[in-house]
């Protein structure tokens, strides 16, 4: 087991690194707007099946509501970079609040005139939401499949609210800021190297501290947790704390996921809160591995380029042809493709091993 | 000077009393074992005393203090450890996660983000425990590998690296060999003296090895306490439990 390659820490570290050095290249071998804008979003989603893979891979909790964070912070974003463009004189109010017969800005919107405030909102109301969340569900010892039908259950709320709430949130159209975001007075261009290095930031920064995280006492106490939670109860560890801080983290992942997606895209919707995006995004983590970072990462690149480059057939199956996908990794490859990846260094070293002990043998009958 | 007691604890379960005015006092260093036939209410005993079921009535004083009410976690860093009936370790983390894992003793989740380096290494307990319990050689390895005895081991020696004041051990001989029984048997002889322990057993021949004052519990209440000469001729005893156990 110690000689598996892929248990080696440092070998770990290394193939984190040449990954995000693999992308963090990129614009510089394919120079093309539309491809840039893809792989940022690509970048953007594999962030999201990282926040999975931190509370149900390692955590043991599978939740369904890591879409909660992730669209409460793109509406955000949203609000923050629709009121760049709106003027305190002259223009006060977004257009669809007009149409839906407002005649104030509501309080909801007002500290979005602040671009700084904007994003700090942005990132602490998800993150805080998922606190105060958490903390309701893991006191109570919620666990199992129990917590999956609350997360569920409070996405579908967040869903209804966003989209029957029109005078504040646009409803069904959503909101589209007329401009890219501007920071310090530059635009970001949603297509260019720009966004899309600040996209891979986001996901490189944010995974290499959760793995610095996992490799940390916290990650051994929350992998013992998601093992035994009784057991870690009666060693004195106060369970539902630690429960709590770890899925507020894999929200604040998820919301850093919302702000950079409406970055990119410069449009946000209710479907951001639909059951399917949370529900990809765990099949994103457990077709790469989720109890992998990295796994999560390329399951995410790998499952979104092939809805992107698959044919049009296949796209209007595209729902079917993922759960297809999803039951044959879960009977196949219970630990994603990462588990293969394990499954063959495992085989190298136990071959390799054997090898060396017979050279050791010959060197000895030598002497 | 006693470091545990019991005053008239009870535990219903609807109608049933599981636990009935049941009272224990236990002192500094001495090894107790409590003993009864099943559903005799010992397992219930040890939920009771460590918060995992609320009592019904009486408390719980330990050290002095009432804990009756305390939740789990408050209880186990006051000092007391437990070992489960069912073997309980993290069969996803190493036998030397496992004892790291019980070693940082319910630390805070902020205070464990900074700790990245080995703890144990630095610890001279950590030698001592890792050669009573037999597993130097299997540090690495996970410990859902581990055999039915090992893991027992492992599990005790978790709740040493705890270093409580009070350590409950719930059936650990259960699904044991002869042989391995003889092993835990020297680990708890061992012990006796520099700690406290509450052993719940089935195993005659194992309390033998390793009883000062043995208390026996029948539907729930208080039976008999003596020495295991004195309970072993008891008549009572004999009548509700022994009697089975030389049916073998």
């Amino acid at each position: 087991m110690q000689n598996n390659l892929y248990h080696n820490r440092t070998a770990q570290w290394l193939a984190y690194l040449v990954l995000f050095a693999i992308l963090i290249l990129v614009p510089f071998i394919w120079d093309d707007a539309f491809l840039l804008n893809q792989f940022a979003r690509y970048c953007v989603l594999a962030l999201l099946a990282v926040s999975v893979s931190l509370i149900w891979g390692f955590g043991g909790i599978l939740s369904l509501g890591q879409g909660i964070a992730f669209g409460l912070a793109a509406y955000g974003m949203g609000m923050t970079m629709q009121m760049q463009f709106q003027d305190p004189v002259s223009n006060p109010m977004p257009s669809f609040m007009l149409t839906n017969e407002l005649e104030t800005l509501p309080l909801l919107w007002e500290p979005f005139w602040n671009t700084g405030i904007g994003l700090v909102l942005t990132l602490a109301v998800p993150t805080l939401f998922f606190v105060l969340f958490g903390w309701m569900m893991f006191q109570a010892r919620v666990a199992g499949v129990f917590v999956a039908i609350m997360t569920l259950a409070m996405l579908a709320a967040w869903y209804s609210m966003a989209y029957d709430m029109q005078p504040f949130t646009a409803g069904f159209n959503g909101i589209s800021p007329p401009l890219p975001l501007q920071v310090f007075g530059t635009m970001i261009d949603p297509y260019s190297a720009t966004a899309y290095w600040i996209c891979v930031a986001f996901l490189a920064g944010l995974t290499l501290a959760a793995k610095a995280l996992m490799q940390s006492q916290f990650g051994t106490i929350i992998q013992a947790i998601r093992d035994d939670a009784e057991r870690a109860r009666f060693l004195g560890y106060h369970v539902a704390y630690y429960q709590t801080v770890l899925f507020s983290i894999s929200g604040l992942l998820a919301a850093s996921a919302g702000l950079c997606w409406v970055m990119i895209v410069q449009y946000v919707s209710p479907t951001l809160l639909e059951l399917s995006l949370s529900i990809s995004a765990v099949i994103w983590a457990a077709v790469g591995g989720r109890l992998s970072l990295l796994g999560a990462i390329l399951g995410a690149f790998l499952i979104n380029g092939m809805q992107s480059y698959l044919g049009d057939e296949l796209q209007q199956v595209w729902m079917l042809v993922l759960g297809v996908i999803f039951i044959a990794v879960v009977l196949l490859l219970p630990k994603g493709l990462v588990g293969l990846v394990e499954t063959i260094l495992g085989s190298l070293a136990a071959r390799g091993r054997p090898a060396a002990e017979d050279d050791a043998a010959t060197e000895r009958e030598r002497v | 000077m006693s470091i545990l007691e019991l005053q008239g604890v009870s535990k219903k379960f609807g109608d049933f009393p599981a636990v009935n005015e049941f009272s224990l006092s236990v002192d500094q260093g001495e090894l107790r074992c409590l003993l009864g036939p099943n559903g005799a209410g010992k397992s219930t005993c040890m939920d009771l005393i460590t918060g995992r079921q609320k009592t019904s009535g009486g408390k719980v004083f330990f050290k002095g203090e009432d804990i009756t009410d305390n939740s789990e976690h408050k209880i186990v860093r006051s000092g007391i450890g437990r070992k489960f009936q069912v073997p309980a370790v993290f069969p996803h983390l190493s036998v030397e996660q496992n004892l790291e894992v019980a070693f940082a003793k319910g630390r805070g989740p902020f205070a464990a983000m900074g700790v990245f380096r080995r703890t144990l290494g630095h610890s001279n307990r950590f030698d001592e425990i890792i050669e009573m319990i037999g597993l130097s050689r299997r540090l690495e390895d996970l410990a859902g590998l581990l055999s039915h005895g090992e893991t027992q081991w492992l599990e005790i020696g978790m709740v040493l690296m705890q270093d409580p004041d009070l350590l409950l051990m719930d059936e650990p001989t259960a699904g044991m060999t002869e042989q391995e029984t003889l092993k835990t048997s020297e680990i708890f002889n061992r012990l006796k003296g520099s700690h406290t322990l509450i052993v719940v057993e089935h195993d005659m021949s194992f309390v033998r090895q390793i009883a000062d004052v043995v208390t026996v519990m029948h539907m729930g209440g208080f039976l008999a306490q003596g020495t295991i000469t004195e309970i072993e001729a008891n008549p009572e005893v004999r009548d509700v439990y022994l009697g089975e156990e030389g049916d073998h």
